[in-house]
């Protein structure tokens, strides 16, 4: 129930997908609207639409953005600067507030710590200081697939031997290793914007993300075709400048390849990254595109399956209440783990460490172990499983 | 097979889960008048600050139930045929068993205090979904509770009437917070912690009277001090019984005590009659008192031990070493073994966190451990059982303590900071 008072409505409403949840929404929306909407960008058609209400047009975003953000010089100011300021803003007071409410918690401390850090440093200040010194504007903190256009032909051109070495480095060996022995949290829960701002910001809206199986099995598939998607465009970047192939403007192979790239960046790095994963927050949770759509998740969390990272169950202390799976951003019905005694590392968990935050009876644990634990592929299965053959003792596979 | 479950709780759900797995032909109903689905009585008070929906408390999708073919009847059994193997439902129709099983649960104790029959609103218990929808209906009317009972249950009530500001009195009758399970230090600031919460914690403080208003509804309590509470809640959490009240009234019955009596195999005096669960009174021969079992892991073992036994098992139910935990508001709870159960002035090595809520309760007779009280950090309790199992000494399981932390990464409780203290075991109460 909620409280009473204005108060309580309004934290509740805007919690649980009441109006102030959906105007919030829309706000998001028209916000991104109009930051995608560049010139000659496609999005500028729709971002018209709210231009021609505004009386404004599609280059007004930048002069906002000169307005608001007068301590710095002009020439390095724009609209992506006024985004990326209003990002680590909200990230930093999400972030206070997150490590004051789980001020008992060291782990959620750290971590929150880190990825306000990380936000200031990696995703806002060092960009910009390269931009100044006339720098390529470089974002150490994001690789590839996640940061597609680090694998272009010209975009390794264009820049500096230390950085596409560090590039590569970075997506094709640091990554994998860092995952192996600490899970994909050290990156979705530690390093990465997307994850920083939910787990800072989206913090009211993590317990909207939708725990039932159906959704488990969909996001099995759709995580995984992204996954494809990225690999194949990637690779219609690259084979077209390889030695020896020659793309002639004009042929059905032209064509075909320059449209699947730019589809690729429209719906998913500008809509379903860019745009949709914040806006849909107060109506699908704050992991939308990390858990149905990131080719980087679906790519870690696939390593995440062989490496250490695991969450504990401690045995027959679990009272079913259900909190974790609740609070759980990913979707993960982490109590039918926990009633089944079952220890359990999911590819989706991105190891923000809430359910054993949030549980009661402090069942359980993230860990980096060597041992396996055996593995549900599907609810039927857990449910089955749990019950199965247990009768003096339920479960007793820990 | 007709199988046929009276109650939707953890014990009558598993039990409905084993027997399904068990035998893919069986019929399996389950019959219960508390809601639709199984529901997660633990998670009420989730529920009550609005951290949850009432859907969440249910542990498992709804398509369970059809895909494995157990079906769920809403309603109260108020009578039973045992000669005609029937069970009689309050809509009046009638249900054939082959086998028959009694998961009924627990209902809250309730005292003949001065003034209760003229209650005609503002008493609540927080056992049932019913009770739940009580307790939010008279919340917005109350400014003022008073909660009866130091116990477990009462003190979640207590934390949720706080969380929708209701200015509330913890009337414990004990010396201090709940004496069953804590010692007194450890009770001392767990007190604290609630009077920091802004409880006002009566201790050694009984109600004697209730005092209703005009139209009936709860308007203050008279304590044994001669103090009157002006209250519009008024909440009764003086323990739980086994719930065998409307089964008293059946015609035909299985053999009740303070519970339904049954034997290691829980089954009832009457044959294919079988109970589990907090319901459940179980007798051992050549032991003098039964045990009743009133936790949510008993309950699930239980129900999957007559699952099986339905079957024509026999398996024998054998309680394990005593485990459980809990939360006091924010501080975390963990209990293995015998604490207030160990013998009268038992050696106990007490580690206290200066200035926080903190500590360990290490009991043993002088040779092996025998229990543990862990509060404000986390454990492992299966580590902990493994040294009872083992016979550890004191000194050798204080100087390992390390290696049964269970605290999240970063957050280890700092051990080499605690006070060390050997006490005997303070039992002041009963
Ligand atoms: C607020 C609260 C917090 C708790 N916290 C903890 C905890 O932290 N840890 C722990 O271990 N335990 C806890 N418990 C105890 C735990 O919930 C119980 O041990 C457990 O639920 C028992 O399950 P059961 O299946 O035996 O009975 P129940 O869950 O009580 O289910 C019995 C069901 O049978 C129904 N029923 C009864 N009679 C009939 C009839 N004649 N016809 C039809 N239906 C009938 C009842 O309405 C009820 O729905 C808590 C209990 C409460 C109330
Ligand atoms: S899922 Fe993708 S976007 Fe989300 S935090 Fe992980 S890498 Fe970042
Ligand atoms: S399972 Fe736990 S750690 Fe993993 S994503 Fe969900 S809440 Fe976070
Ligand atoms: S929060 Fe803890 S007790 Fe509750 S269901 Fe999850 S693991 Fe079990």
């Amino acid at each position: 129930m909620r409280r009473q008072n204005a108060a309580g409505w309004l934290l509740h409403d805007v919690k649980n997908r009441g109006v102030t949840a959906w105007l919030l929404f829309a706000a998001l929306t028209i916000f991104y609207i109009l930051i995608y909407g560049y010139r000659g960008g496609a999005m500028e058609p729709i971002a018209n639409v709210f231009h021609g209400l505004m009386g404004t047009t599609s280059s007004s975003p930048d002069q906002w953005a000169k307005t608001l953000i007068f301590f710095l010089p002009e020439n390095l100011v724009d609209r992506w600067t006024l985004y990326g300021f209003l990002y680590s803003v909200a990230v930093c007071t999400g972030g206070g507030w997150v490590i004051w409410k789980y001020r008992h918690n060291r782990y959620q401390i750290v971590r929150t710590s880190v990825v306000i850090f990380v936000q200031v440093a990696f995703g806002f200040s060092i960009p910009h200081i390269l931009k100044f010194f006339q720098q390529p504007d470089y974002y150490f903190s994001y690789f590839w697939p996640l940061k597609f256009e680090y694998f272009q032909p010209s975009y390794i051109a264009s820049h500096p031997g230390w950085l596409v070495f560090y590039t590569f480095a970075g997506s094709l060996v640091l990554v994998p290793v860092m995952t192996v022995l600490f899970g994909k949290r050290w990156y979705c829960s530690w390093v990465c914007g997307c994850g920083g701002l939910a787990n800072t910001f989206g913090e009211p809206w993590r317990h909207l993300s939708t725990k039932s199986s159906w959704s488990w099995k969909f996001e099995k598939v759709s995580i995984h075709t992204v996954l494809a998607l990225s690999v194949v465009t990637t690779a219609m970047w690259i084979v077209p400048s390889l030695p020896g192939v020659n793309l002639v403007e004009g042929t059905t192979a032209y064509a075909v390849i320059t449209w699947v790239r730019s589809a690729y960046a429209l719906v998913v790095v500008t809509v379903l990254c860019g745009m949709a994963g914040t806006a849909l927050y107060p109506i699908g949770g704050t992991r939308v595109w990390c858990r149905f759509a990131c080719p980087m998740a679906a790519m870690i969390g696939l390593m995440q399956k062989f490496g250490r990272y695991r969450i504990r169950v401690k045995r027959d202390m679990c009272i079913s209440c259900g909190m974790c799976s609740k609070y759980c951003e990913m979707g993960i019905d982490v109590r039918a783990y926990a009633q089944a005694n079952f220890s359990f590392t999911r590819a989706s968990c991105v190891g923000c460490g809430l359910c054993a935050e949030v549980c009661p009876r402090g069942v359980l644990r993230l860990e980096n172990v060597s041992r396996k634990d055996p593995q549900e592929l599907n609810m039927t299965a857990l449910v089955d499983e749990s019950w199965k053959g247990q009768h003096s003792s339920v479960g007793s596979r820990t | 097979m007709n199988i046929v479950i009276i109650g939707n709780g953890v014990a009558g759900i598993t039990c409905a889960q084993v027997a399904r797995q068990r035998d893919a032909d069986a019929r399996i109903t389950v019959v219960s008048g508390e809601t639709d689905y199984f529901f997660s009585r633990t998670a009420l008070m989730y529920s009550y600050m609005d951290l949850m929906s009432r859907r969440d408390l249910e542990p498992m999708e709804r398509s369970v139930y059809r895909k494995q073919r157990i079906d769920l009847v809403r309603d109260w059994v108020v009578d039973m045929d045992a000669s005609a193997s029937t069970v009689k439902l309050g809509s009046g129709s009638t249900l054939p068993y082959d086998k028959l099983v009694f998961a009924v649960g627990a209902s809250p104790n309730m005292f003949p205090w001065k003034g209760a029959d003229q209650i005609k609103d503002g008493k609540v218990h927080f056992v049932s979904m019913q009770d739940l929808d009580d307790c939010e209906r008279l919340t917005k009317t109350s400014k003022q509770a008073v909660v009866v009972g130091g116990g477990l249950i009462g003190i979640e009530l207590v934390e949720c009437l706080l969380h929708h500001g209701v200015k509330t009195t913890f009337l414990i009758r004990e010396p201090y917070y709940w004496p069953m399970a804590l010692g007194r230090e450890e009770a001392d600031y767990v007190t604290e912690h609630m009077r920091h919460h802004g409880v006002d914690v009566r201790l050694e403080e009984e109600m004697t009277q209730i005092q209703v208003d005009a139209a009936g509804r709860v308007s203050g309590v008279v304590t044994n001090t001669g103090e009157t509470l002006p209250c519009q809640m008024l909440g009764i959490a003086a323990g739980v019984k086994p719930n065998v009240e409307r089964i008293k009234a059946f015609a035909d019955a299985p053999e009740l005590g303070r519970g339904i009596k049954v034997g290691p195999t829980l089954e009832t005096n009457l044959p294919g009659v079988f109970a589990c669960g907090d319901c459940a009174e179980i007798h051992y021969p050549g032991q003098e008192r039964p045990l009743t079992e009133l936790i949510w892991y008993s309950a699930k073992r239980q129900g999957a031990l007559v699952g099986g036994n339905l079957f024509g098992d026999a398996a024998e139910y054998a309680p394990p070493l005593f485990f459980n935990s809990s939360k006091f508001f924010e501080v975390e709870y963990t209990t293995v073994g015998s604490v207030m159960d160990a013998p009268d002035n038992a050696p106990t090595l007490y580690r206290k966190l200066p200035g926080k809520y903190m500590s360990q309760r290490i009991v043993h007779d002088g040779e092996r451990v025998i229990g543990f009280n862990m509060l404000g950090s986390r454990w492992n309790h299966e580590i902990l059982e493994r040294w009872i199992h083992e016979r550890r000494s004191a000194e050798w399981v204080e100087k390992n303590l390390r290696s049964a932390q269970y605290d999240v990464e970063f957050g280890r409780a700092p051990l080499h900071k605690h006070d060390v203290q050997a006490m005997p075991l303070n039992k002041e109460w009963p």
